[in-house]
């Protein structure tokens, strides 16, 4: 596996599928064609990927069913979505129920699919990075991690969680040492 | 009236109000022809003249009609002027003599009656109360209502001052009016119509068909020659003169075949009867005679319009059905667009990419393969351009409106219009002008306002050229479509509904659209307000 991007591709028409992988890959991603997303929902696990490009009308499963279950397994994915059939409803939808970084219109506009994919590529390594610093925290240390991101000062969190604002402050410390931060801010930053 | 393409304001009409009663330029000679014809169907008028009133058969009423039909009712005061002065002229009025006042106001009060009818009719058969009134009955309304009218107009005066027209007591003065009534009918009946005619003939407007099949013809002559026969029999059997044959004759002729055979079957009548009531004829027996004939003309002009009406009615009619098939199948032609679109953006984007890709490969290759490679990934380019364009102009969901660059929109309408220009061997010139330019507008919906003056502009154009400009006119974008044009439009005009849709959306984006004739260029020009500066 080399370093470049995964990228994958899902789209019925498995020549434009093909299509646009060739040309991710031309621009330096991993990139891997899929004409139907089951297939990938069953690989994905093993396999994810920093951004799937995907076709919304398909055959059994659409789009956007495709990405409410891509998410549920993999948060940290970033979803474009292309159409041959765009509405403005549709639009609105895929980016703000489905969490798609671009709605893009067949025929593609090629610049702006590439400038979609960089960006879906950079924001998943951020959150991906992010979320393995807060990977190694205990059960306990989330708990705490998640009530300081919110604004609450030490004793509003012991408080909450019955235990005593020295405890409390144990874990902060633990915290910060596990995510490497230095303060309430990038943990806040690291949490968004 | 009931007509499909809708009139559109000319230039400068706008600037006016409704009523301006100052005449405009073209209104002189008009002027000039209503003083000569007022002149000479006065004369005419004299063998029927009597007591307390003009004559019995006054066939100015029908000029003065004509022109205010014609002209509108702000004339009236114009053709006020122009009959005191034929009058003056004349010595039917001594505008210095000593009852001067009484004798202008009676000379101006028909006429101002007659106007002010005209302008009530014309309001009810506009707008929505059109429905009401389909052409040609508001002529025919207006040319009963207007003597009845004018004759009501009178009776003050002869009430309070009966002495000024020589007659005196309730029953002279009922007697004077009616005279004055029967002979302003007969006017405007047998004489405005005929006037109105020849001036719609003049402007290549829409006239009455005058000819009749030969069954229709003979049907007409023989009903008008036996009704006449009756009455004739009638008189000689010593009846005295019934009305009831021909009437019946007359209105079956205008039921049947229209107002134009109506008018000649009545011209036809008239003719026969008034030589013989001119001259020495007693007066109540003249009254009499008029009276009946007035009745007769009534009867079968009304009848004779409201047969037009009816066909005008059910020409609409048709010509909806038509509109609304159309409609139809271009809903399916859309689906059918929007599905084909579909169909073809997929393997176009497939095409589009690889082309790129191919065209960057290229470089430095053999340079009849870089040239090929290039023009398939232009033209790749300029198809998944095209398909855009479609799908955004075929798409059912309105966009919110914007500030929208003219110079942009006139790039979908050069894009959209191109195609069938060149069909029809059409050069579409378009001047984008100041890129600066911005309307607030839905986009696709202002370009087919523009597609469908250009389209108009194409099908009538007669030198080869359409040209589309866009400037600035104090605070309003002005998008004008100019063309060269022939009376008669070329190839398969269409149906009206082109002009008709654009003008509905202009007016939505609240602005207008204006039509300018200038020594045959046509201009059709959409006015929108200036959006806020850039």
């Amino acid at each position: 596996m080399t370093d470049n991007p995964a990228v994958y591709v899902v789209d019925d028409d498995g020549d434009l599928g093909a299509s646009v992988a060739r040309l991710l890959t031309r621009h330096g991603y991993a990139a891997e064609p899929f004409s139907d997303p089951a297939p990938l929902l069953a690989i994905y696990a093993q396999s994810p990927a920093h951004c799937i490009v995907t076709d919304i009308m398909m055959g059994d499963i659409d789009g956007f069913g495709f990405a409410d279950q891509l998410r549920r397994i993999d948060p940290a994915v970033a979803i474009v979505f292309m159409t041959a059939w765009p509405t403005t409803a549709n639009a609105v939808d895929s980016v703000r129920r489905y969490g798609g970084l671009d709605y893009l219109e067949k025929p593609l506009d090629e610049d702006r699919l590439l400038a979609a994919v960089g960006e879906g590529v950079a924001w998943s390594r951020g959150r991906r990075a992010a979320l393995a610093r807060t990977a190694h925290l205990t059960p306990r240390e989330r708990q705490v991690f998640e009530l300081l991101v919110q604004g609450h000062p030490n004793k509003v969190v012991a408080d909450r969680l019955g235990l005593s604002p020295k405890t409390v402050e144990d874990h902060r410390a633990a915290v910060l040492a596990k995510t490497g931060t230095n303060g309430l801010a990038q943990l806040i930053a690291l949490a968004s | 009236m009931a007509s499909f393409t809708p009139a559109l304001p000319r230039e400068g009409e706008r600037a006016r109000p409704v009523l301006a009663w100052v005449p405009m330029r073209g209104d002189w000679i008009l002027l000039a022809l209503y003083a000569v014809g007022f002149w000479l169907a006065h004369g005419v008028a004299a063998p029927w003249g009597g007591t307390g009133y003009y004559s019995l058969w006054f066939p100015a009423a029908g000029v003065r009609l004509a022109l205010l039909w014609r002209g509108g009712a702000r004339l009236t005061i114009a053709a006020a002027l122009v009959e005191l002065l034929v009058d003056t002229i004349d010595g039917a009025v001594d505008p210095f003599g000593a009852d001067r006042v009484l004798a202008i106001i009676g000379v101006v009060r028909p006429v101002v009656a007659y106007g002010l009818t005209v302008a009530a009719i014309r309001w009810l058969a506009s707008g929505a109360r059109a429905e009401l009134l389909t052409a040609p009955m508001p002529f025919g309304l207006a040319a009963v209502l207007a003597p009845n009218m004018a004759a009501l107009a009178a009776l003050p005066q002869a009430l309070l001052r009966p002495e000024l027209t020589g007659v005196a007591g309730a029953h002279d003065v009922l007697l004077s009016l009616s005279d004055f009534a029967v002979g302003d009918l007969l006017g405007t009946l047998i004489v405005a119509p005929p006037l109105l005619w020849i001036a719609d003939r003049l402007a290549s407007r829409e006239i009455p068909n005058f000819a009749l099949r030969k069954a229709a013809l003979a049907e007409a002559v023989g009903v008008l020659l036996a009704s006449l026969l009756i009455a004739g029999t009638f008189t000689a059997a010593g009846l005295g003169l019934q009305p009831m044959p021909v009437l019946l004759a007359t209105v079956w002729i205008g039921l049947r075949f229209g107002r134009a055979p109506a008018w000649m079957a009545l011209v036809l009548v008239v003719a026969l009867v008034l030589p013989q009531t001119a001259g020495a004829t007693a007066a109540a027996a003249r009254l009499q005679i008029h009276l009946a004939l007035a009745t007769v003309v009534v009867a079968g002009y009304l009848a004779g319009s409201f047969a037009d009406a009816q066909a005008h009615a059910r020409a609409d009619l048709s010509r909806r059905d038509r509109l609304l098939f159309q409609a139809e199948r271009l809903k399916t032609l859309r689906a059918m667009s929007v599905a084909v679109i579909h169909e073809v953006s997929q393997p176009l984007s497939t095409l589009a990419i690889e082309a790129r890709h191919l065209h960057e490969l290229s470089v430095g290759a053999d340079p009849e393969i870089a040239a090929g490679a290039a023009l398939i990934d232009r033209k790749a380019h300029a198809l998944s351009d095209l398909v855009r364009r479609l799908r955004r102009f075929g798409g059912s969901a309105a966009d919110q409106p914007s500030a929208l660059p003219v110079s942009a929109l006139l790039d979908t309408v050069s894009g959209l219009a191109q195609a069938e220009a060149k069909a029809a061997r059409v050069r579409l010139e378009i001047d984008p002008g100041d890129p600066d330019l911005l309307v607030f507008a839905q986009e696709v919906e202002l370009a087919q306002a523009a597609v469908n003056l250009v389209r108009n502009a194409v099908h009538a154009c007669d030198d080869g050229v359409v040209r589309v400009d866009a400037l600035k006119r104090e605070e309003q974008v002005v998008i004008s479509v100019h063309n060269r044009c022939a009376v008669r439009p070329r190839g398969a005009a269409g149906m009206g509904v082109g002009l008709l849709v654009a003008r509905a959306i202009v007016e939505a984006h609240g602005g207008r659209i204006e039509r300018q004739d200038a020594d045959g260029l046509i201009t059709h020009s959409i006015l929108l307000p200036l959006a806020g500066e850039p």
